[in-house]
């Protein structure tokens, strides 16, 4: 799947569940792990929720593109918004050891992904560039459906 | 996606039946739904999660939010009957030990 997804989704929570099952179907389609699936669908859901929060500061009349692309066996999401420019360089996350509530948003994504990077140089808001290598998580379900 | 609550009291314990995916848009009406239970007389608050295939880190926070007034209010706060899916969230954010988690309603309802 060289060729791009793409799926612009309105800044409203409400519509966070429209690009997420997007993905869901387009990973399907590769026959990944269900675990995978989940964390790569949480890790996109978080960003987006991230740009609802800081880039557009809760206004919902915004716009945010989402395209993904599957190529050689890497997971690509790019998500472009219009939104303010954040200190990318605050988005820390946060100690496990301190349980509280907000601020995991960040730790799933960089936990997960293979590579995070948010590019602030254009006149209006972010591209968030995330990537995943899908082979090894590839192989591995395959072993276990051949066990 | 709506999601849809409804709890069920008995003999002081309260368990709130969770229907739908709990993310950023679903959050804040299910945080508006627990925190009255922590005020009421009930000593303890079952979550049952069995209806829930999907949670982000803004349900997390809403269960930590719940497990911080229960906390306060000194009253049991126990999550049960977590899809693989939800479960597997709470095990990267290392929550599992956090919570007390139970695998079906009867066993969340012992000594409560």
């Amino acid at each position: 799947m060289a060729q791009s997804i793409k799926i612009t989704i309105p800044s409203d929570p409400r519509y966070l569940c429209v690009n997420r099952k997007t993905l869901q179907q387009i990973l399907t389609l590769f026959e990944l792990p269900e675990e995978l699936t989940g964390q790569l669908a949480l890790c996109v859901d978080e960003a987006c929720s991230n740009v609802i929060k800081y880039g557009y500061e809760g206004e919902t009349h915004h716009t945010i593109e989402i395209s993904y692309t599957i190529d050689n066996d890497v997971f690509e999401v790019n998500i472009r918004d219009y939104g303010k420019q954040c200190d990318t360089s605050t988005f820390q996350p946060r100690c496990l050891d301190d349980v509280k509530p907000g601020g995991l948003g960040t730790f799933f994504i960089n936990k997960i992904m293979d590579s995070v990077s948010y590019c602030t140089q254009r006149e209006k808001g972010t591209l968030l560039t995330m990537t995943k290598n899908l082979k090894p998580h590839m192989v591995d379900h395959k072993e276990k459906d051949d066990a | 996606m709506k999601v849809n609550l409804h709890s069920e009291e008995k003999e002081g314990v309260v368990t709130v039946f969770i229907d739908g995916e709990f993310d950023m848009a679903a959050s804040p009406k299910i945080r508006n739904f627990l925190a009255p239970l922590f005020h009421e007389n009930s000593r303890s608050i079952i979550v049952d999660l069995s209806k829930v295939p999907y949670i982000d880190s803004s349900g997390i926070a809403t269960l930590v939010e719940g497990l911080q007034w229960s906390h306060s209010k000194g009253k049991k706060f126990r999550l049960t009957q977590l899809s693989p899916t939800v479960k597997d969230v709470f095990e990267i954010a290392r929550l599992l030990t956090v919570f007390e988690v139970f695998d079906t309603i009867e066993d969340a309802l012992q000594g409560v």
